[in-house]
């Protein structure tokens, strides 16, 4: 462990702040061919759903200027073949593990959190309050604050070990949904998910992907994602994970400063699969040649004009 | 060492084979030695609008030297961007990526299809096939393209001893019309002979050979293209619908699949 670099989220020790995103980097098993994943702060899986899903017919990627837009729709095995054939593995490797849970109603939600209740592997979930790619819950959970409060509420109910409710940028006043959260009982919060996009092929007229729109994620969304952790950061007390654009420790730093206490790599690990290690690196040197102990000395330190 | 890295190497020796055809040779490449036929290698070509890397099948290599080759056709914003590339100019490489062909079996002949910018891969397996022992003349090595230009290497693929067997769409070098009828034909003509199929090329292309490899029972292998975001299996994006229901990603579980398996 490099010293300055642990943090604690919710009573949970994390060895450093560096987390890879839902949805980009599956359950783990692909990033071992790259490093230990001991060397992670944390894994966070794809969105498990009570029911595997397939997800939406190919294309469901497009690129995009800096970044790229995603409909994927939470295509995953479903709760008993992540128990059954996730977890063995995940049992194995020496890092923090938190499973990215969804649902089409709240009762889903809570089903897949119960049932993940019995396997202390699983250190905490995130609930993906804020998918755009499904027709059918995910979206209408974070875009509204009583729904989402419930829906913290019950998952908290029957899930012992710390909760993180997952923000969806598609709103008009992200902090409303934020303090809802809290009233909720959420143990932190992670933000932002991907901003609702779309791509046209004026060749045929179609939209890119057969989804019609999708998220756009990667560099294009960092200033987006940044914005609204800090915004979040001057309304609310919980712990911020912050989630958007990140590829170097630089960005990194930028999350730090704008109140977030740790933050998760997504997009970028498509084009750079060992990015987590240069950011790690990175932060470890900066903090050293700036003579911080801690990083989380830099939390929320943002010299707002 | 990690069985993947993303590797810094540098672009020596650049080849211009015409009509927008280019191969590329990267040196020093540590991981060459792993490189089978049928993998690729995923390259970074950092721009603002070319965000992600593009797969390229490995056409060649060289364990001793460190070195690989890659043959591409520039097709739209990545593969002009790499078409610029000077010759020593750094290029960062990931891989080997994806499953490998399996090889044909001793007695079988090996009906090996490409269409266009799909053949680097099988001039990679029919080198690996002989090296390993197998007869080139039981080779037949259909190359399909639009025009003469398009049909890049051939005094290369010739010189391997295989039976090269051109197939253009206008009649301009070899034979006229799609490559796939002048397989079909083939595999008439030799009903009876053990063979086996290998393609790679245009999605039309593939689907033909699917539907040829059931129709007459002939095992085999095809090699599939989808845009790939990680090229690692993480994001989802590459999947195919397969024949027994779910899906498969062309990145990881491919890209080369048995005929039959996946529904084109
Ligand atoms: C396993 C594999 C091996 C390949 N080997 C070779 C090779 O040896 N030689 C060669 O010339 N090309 C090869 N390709 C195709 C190559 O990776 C490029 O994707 C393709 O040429 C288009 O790239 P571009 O950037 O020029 O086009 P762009 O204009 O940037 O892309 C055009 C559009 O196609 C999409 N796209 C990108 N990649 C693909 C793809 N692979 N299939 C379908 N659509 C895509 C883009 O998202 C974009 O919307 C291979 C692809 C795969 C998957
Ligand atoms: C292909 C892809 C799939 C994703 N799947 C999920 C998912 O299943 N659940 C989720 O909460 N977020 C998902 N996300 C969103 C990411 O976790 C992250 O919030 C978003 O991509 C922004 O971070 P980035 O710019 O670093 O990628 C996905 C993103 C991508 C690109
Ligand atoms: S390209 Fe990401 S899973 Fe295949």
């Amino acid at each position: 462990m490099t010293s300055g670099l642990n943090v604690n989220i919710a009573g949970v020790e994390f060895v450093n702040p560096i987390m890879t995103a839902s949805g980009c980097c599956g359950y783990g098993e692909e990033l071992t061919d790259f490093f230990p994943l001991s060397r992670l702060g944390a894994l966070v899986t794809k969105t498990i759903t009570i029911e595997p899903r397939l997800g939406h017919p190919p294309p469901r990627t497009a690129e995009t200027a800096s970044g790229m837009l995603n409909a994927i729709g939470l295509a995953n095995v479903g709760v008993d073949r992540f128990i059954s054939e996730k977890i063995p593995f995940l049992e194995k490797q020496k890092t923090r593990v938190i499973v990215n849970v969804g649902g089409k109603t709240i009762r889903e939600y809570a089903e897949v959190a119960a049932r993940l209740n019995d396997y202390g592997r699983v250190d905490m979930i995130e609930l993906n309050l804020g998918c755009p790619n499904v027709s059918q819950g995910g979206m209408e959970f974070g875009t509204d604050p009583r729904m989402t409060e419930r829906t913290v509420r019950e998952v908290k109910k029957v899930f012992a070990r710390p909760v993180i409710a997952k923000l969806t940028p598609n709103v008009t006043d992200i902090t409303r949904i934020a303090l809802a959260a809290e009233q909720g009982g959420a143990d932190a919060l992670s933000l932002i998910n991907s901003v609702v996009g779309m791509t046209v092929d004026v060749d045929t007229w179609r939209p890119t992907l057969t989804f019609n729109r999708g998220g756009l994620t990667g560099p294009a969304i960092k200033p987006i994602a940044l914005a609204r952790v800090y915004a979040v950061y001057e309304r609310c007390r919980l712990p911020l994970i912050g989630v958007g654009g990140i590829s170097t420790y630089r960005d990194v730093l930028e999350f730090f400063l704008c109140g977030a206490t740790a933050v998760q790599v997504g997009t970028a690990l498509f084009v750079e699969p060992d990015a987590p290690l240069r950011i790690i690196k990175g932060l470890a040197d900066y903090i050293k040649t700036k003579k911080i102990d801690h990083v989380s000395e830099m939390v929320g330190k943002v010299r707002k004009y | 060492m990690t069985k993947l890295t993303c590797e810094d190497t540098f672009l020596i020796k650049r080849r211009d084979l015409k009509n927008n055809y280019f191969s590329y040779v990267f040196r020093p490449y540590s991981r060459a030695v792993r490189c089978k036929p049928g993998n690729f290698v995923h390259i970074r070509l950092a721009s603002s609008d070319v965000y992600f890397r593009r797969a390229m099948s490995v056409a060649s290599v060289n364990p001793d030297r460190e070195e690989i080759e890659i043959i591409f056709k520039i097709f739209g914003r990545g593969t002009a961007l790499l078409a610029g590339c000077r010759r020593h100019a750094p290029v960062n490489i990931l891989g080997p990526l994806g499953n490998a062909f399996s090889f044909p079996r001793k007695n079988e002949k090996a009906i090996i299809v490409g269409g266009g910018v799909g053949f680097p891969p099988l001039l990679f397996l029919a080198s690996e096939m002989i090296r390993k022992g197998y007869p080139p003349g039981d080779i037949e090595f259909f190359y399909g393209g639009r025009r003469s230009g398009e049909i890049v290497e051939r005094v290369r693929i010739r010189r391997l001893g295989v039976n090269l067997r051109p197939v253009t769409d206008d009649g301009s070098y070899g034979r006229k019309g799609l490559v796939t009828e002048a397989v079909e034909d083939y595999v008439r003509k030799h009903a009876g002979e053990r063979m086996r199929l290998y393609g790679c090329g245009p999605a039309a292309m593939l689907k033909a050979m699917d539907d040829l490899g059931m129709k007459y029972h002939l095992p085999g292998q095809l090699s599939l293209e989808a845009p790939m975001p990680c090229g690692i299996g993480v994001c989802l994006g590459c999947v195919v619908p397969l024949r027994k229901g779910g899906h498969a990603r062309v990145c990881r579980d491919g890209p080369v699949f048995n005929i039959g398996e996946v529904l084109l």
